[in-house]
């Protein structure tokens, strides 16, 4: 069953698109442009839940995918451009890398992780594809936190990450058990409500959100 | 089954202790009682508990019955040894913690400190009744935490939160040890009960042998605090509060000894005569060390803390001695050695109690514990000093007291060495004898200096002056440690039977010995025979003697003048004997060891043969400290700071770190899958 989930040519479209929507994050030098390929890639997600609850039959995975769709495209991309407006930040990302390295890092990011899954001979080849995707997305968000000064994103990069552990989670189980995915759900949520207030407080101490600033604290 | 409620009950009424301190922390005096004399009932449990092991059957229960861990306690006849010395110490400690504590009252939190003093003594129980490796280890980290805390009691002192510091690390090092000798077992027996333990050392390979021993001693020895690795005992000791420095030196040390029987004896079965070797040696410089730092000392509880070292290197010598007679085939003169370290085992745990809690009387009349600035004390609290002198004459051997009959019998047990067939044990064993008769001298002319200087004559400072005897119940603590010295110096014989069952359960030794003759023990294969009511007799009839000859002496009165004092008696406290002074000639002795340093610092007047004022400064160096271990921290420093260069304070340098790993792993992985 594994196999015709995840093999289906939709999934695999889809899939293909979530990646897309992360270059699109790596790719834009605008705030808003970040937040909404953020949205966009949730809502693919969002998709990925729903035809695996769909092809599975389990109605754990429909909650799952609605509060997806809820959360992580709706409300999380409303509260951060909720921040970017109330800090009047500059819309224009600064860089530590710029954008077309960047993407190349980015693309070779993704075959790392492709011949890395590849190198597990335990996964069978088709459900491979999404789970070489999940470590792509990971990767790529970390080396987004890296190279953005910007806290909020930081911030993206982190949700990035998280959605490339709910991918991969969900394409090795099916769906884990409702309450362990309710506890991720709150978790995510009271991250980023925290990280938010962290920003302002950043923004009233240094009135900035560039985290390159933070050097000055050290001893 | 009535053993389980006796178990179960020691535990509980400690826990109510603790609970209770939490809970009246607002009432300093009802808080006091509550939790200490708790404490003082669980050992009253607790002694009748470790009794009716040792002359019963052992005792054992499981808390789960999982078979990978079975967590559950264990209690054969040296642990309840051990249980026992812990309760009788932990009675008399607490009665005297309930008068020694007013100190603190409105000061400090009185239930803070019930809690903790509480919950300490219920780890050491743990730590001795453990029946699994994983269990032991937790409470024995217990133990060494809460113990931390107790050390730490007086915080806003800076030198008392760096005896913590120093206290927590060295601690810590010494739990790793530890666990990997554990970890030696558990690889072999692949349980970590401690019952297979035992399987596990007759089926291991010399060498992993070797390693086990080696790692059980230094993560062992560490608490125990032999030297080197007792830096953190003159630091942690004398910082406590009182009551607890008793415990610490009374009786957590020791159950660093319980635990290297056990892993010697029961765990790896003391085979080879060169482990033997080792315990000897290390307890005797520990002996010998210790006693020499405290000659020098003037601060009174760090000086007892050097004299726990002693103490415990005594203890160890009758370890390893009967670990080279049990190797080399002689069980009956192994129980004998055993039976001395056990008999001295629980004789320091009592007088060194008696003196630690003496320190704190001393503390808590005068507010402190400079040797220098006491003087004459006798006359103003006359009672604690002659419990004092008690604990005194019991730490110089001198009979009848307990810590002679203990000394002779570890004395008679290293020169039993001539039994032994080969040359190289015999002279290790007398060159030990030489250095503890040494030992003992020193540890005469320590301890006399401590109550010469700090009791008799005058006062040297304010606080001396206007000391006052210690309350009750200070007394009475300390009056139970004063009357079971003298008891277990006149009456061994009494005692022997036990400590020899005891003995005979790790030493395997069968024979069985003679006490039943009251005037006299005898060992007769061995032929040491001691009679302590002759000896108690003859004391007398000397002292007698010596204080006619006296009176005699001193019938004609001399009379006292009091004006330009050409020729005359002393007559103010600054024409005194020193404490520095009189420890001078021991310095110069041993002045390689001591590397002494002084400064002399004179201002004069008008002209040079008027001198204003003298300042002199004398300073000893901690050698092992300086030696051993001020290299490997400052190696660990500065290679440290190297470091600090990568520690740049931006998020993304710190992200980038983490970043580089992952990739780097992933390219590991990929490397490994594809070949």
């Amino acid at each position: 069953m594994a196999e015709i989930v995840f093999g289906s040519n939709t999934m695999q479209l889809l899939i293909a698109l979530i990646l897309v929507s992360t270059f699109m994050i790596l790719g834009s030098t605008r705030l808003y442009s970040c937040v909404r390929a953020f949205g966009i890639q949730s809502f693919l997600l969002a998709c990925v839940a729903g035809i695996v609850a769909y092809s599975t039959g389990k109605n754990d995975i429909y909650i799952i995918a609605v509060l997806t769709l809820l959360f992580k495209s709706i409300v999380i991309p409303y509260f951060l451009i909720y921040i970017i407006r109330e800090i009047k930040v500059k819309k224009e990302i600064d860089l530590y890398v710029k954008i077309s390295p960047s993407l190349i890092i980015g693309g070779g990011l993704v075959v790392i992780s492709y011949y890395l899954i590849r190198s597990i001979n335990v996964i069978s080849e088709l459900s491979s594809f999404a789970l070489s995707a999940s470590m792509s997305l990971v990767s790529i968000g970390l080396f987004i936190m890296i190279s953005r000064k910007k806290a909020i994103m930081q911030m993206i990069g982190i949700l990035i990450m998280e959605n490339g552990l709910f991918l991969g989670a969900i394409s090795l189980t099916y769906g884990m058990p409702l309450l362990v995915e309710l506890g991720i759900f709150f978790d995510v949520l009271i991250a980023v409500l925290i990280m938010g207030i962290l920003i302002f407080r950043i923004n009233r101490t240094f009135e900035s959100v560039d985290t390159s600033i933070l050097k000055n604290l050290i001893g | 089954m009535s053993v389980d409620y006796l178990f179960f009950g020691i535990i509980a009424f400690y826990l109510i202790g603790a609970v209770s301190a939490v809970i009246l922390n607002k009432k300093d005096a009802i808080c006091a009682y509550t939790s200490f004399i708790s404490a003082a009932i669980a050992a009253l449990l607790g002694i009748i508990f470790s009794i009716s092991v040792i002359f019963g059957d052992t005792f054992s229960y499981n808390l789960s019955g999982g078979s990978y861990l079975k967590f559950g306690f264990f209690v054969d006849r040296l642990s309840a040894f051990f249980i026992l010395v812990i309760s009788i110490c932990v009675f008399a400690v607490s009665i005297y913690s309930t008068g020694y504590v007013r100190e603190y009252f409105g000061k400090k939190n009185i239930g803070y400190l019930g809690f903790l003093y509480n919950i300490f003594i219920i780890s050491m129980i743990l730590v001795a009744s453990a029946d699994n490796a994983i269990m032991f280890l937790i409470v024995w980290e217990l133990m060494s935490v809460v113990s931390y805390f107790l050390v730490v009691y007086e915080h806003e002192k800076p030198e008392t939160r760096k005896a913590g510091f120093i206290y927590i690390v060295m601690t810590h090092i010494g739990t790793g040890f530890i666990m990997l000798s554990f970890l030696i077992f558990v690889g072999t027996s692949g349980s970590y009960s401690f019952g297979t333990f035992a399987e596990a050392g007759k089926t291991m390979t010399p060498l992993l042998k070797d390693l086990a021993f080696i790692f059980a001693l230094i993560g062992f020895g560490t608490k125990a605090g032999i030297v080197p690795m007792h830096i953190w005992l003159p630091y942690a000791h004398p910082e406590a509060p009182s009551n607890v420095s008793a415990l610490m030196s009374g009786v957590m040390i020791k159950i660093a000894i319980f635990m290297l029987i056990r892993v010697f004896f029961d765990f790896l079965g003391a085979t080879q005569a060169w482990w033997g070797y080792v315990v000897l040696t290390l307890g005797t410089i520990s002996a010998i060390l210790g006693i020499l730092y405290a000659v020098v000392e003037s601060d009174i509880k760090r000086m007892l803390a050097f004299s726990s070292i002693e103490n415990i290197g005594i203890i160890l010598i009758g370890i390893g001695a009967s670990m080279i007679f049990f190797a080399s085939g002689k069980p009956v003169l192994a129980s004998i050695a055993a039976i001395a370290a056990l008999y001295h085992l629980l004789n320091h745990s009592i007088f060194k109690g008696l003196l630690f809690m003496g320190a704190g009387s001393i503390l808590y009349s005068t507010h402190t514990k400079n040797i220098e600035e006491l003087g004459g004390l006798i006359k103003k609290m006359p009672k604690s000093a002659m419990l004092i002198l008690i604990g005194v004459l019991s730490i110089c051997a001198l009979p009848p007291f307990s810590g002679f009959v203990s000394e002779w019998l570890t004395f008679q047990s290293l020169l039993l060495g001539f039994n032994l067939n080969e040359t190289f044990p015999m002279i290790i064993l007398f060159i030990s004898a030489a250095v503890l008769a040494l030992t003992g001298a020193l540890a005469a002319y320590c301890f006399l200096k401590f109550f010469g200087i700090g009791f008799l004559a005058l006062p040297r400072s304010k606080h001396a002056e206007h000391a006052k005897e210690a309350n009750t119940p200070m007394l009475i603590g300390m009056g139970i440690f004063a009357s079971l010295s003298v008891l277990l110096g006149i009456l061994p014989f009494y005692v022997l039977p036990v400590l020899e069952r005891i003995a005979a359960s790790f030493t395997g030794n069968l024979e069985s010995f003679t006490f039943a003759n009251f005037a006299t023990f005898a060992i007769p294969s061995s032929m040491i025979s001691l009679s302590t009511p002759i000896i108690l007799a003859l004391v007398f009839i000397f002292m007698l003697i010596l204080s006619l000859i006296l009176f005699l002496i001193n019938r004609k009165k001399q009379p006292v003048y009091e004006t330009w004092g050409c020729g005359q008696p002393v007559s103010t406290s600054r024409n005194e004997y020193t404490a520095t002074a009189f420890s001078k000639p021991v310095q110069m002795w041993f002045k390689n060891l001591y590397r002494p340093a002084r400064e002399t610092e004179v201002t004069y007047s008008t002209s040079l043969y008027l001198k204003e004022s003298f300042k002199f400064e004398s300073k000893i160096e901690q050698v092992i400290e300086r030696y051993l271990y001020e290299p490997v921290v400052g190696f660990v420093i500065t290679r440290s700071r190297k470091l600090l260069v990568i520690r740049t304070g931006s998020i993304h340098t710190y992200l980038g770190y983490i970043f580089g790993t992952l990739v780097i792993l992933f390219m590991f992985v990929i490397a490994g899958g594809s070949s």
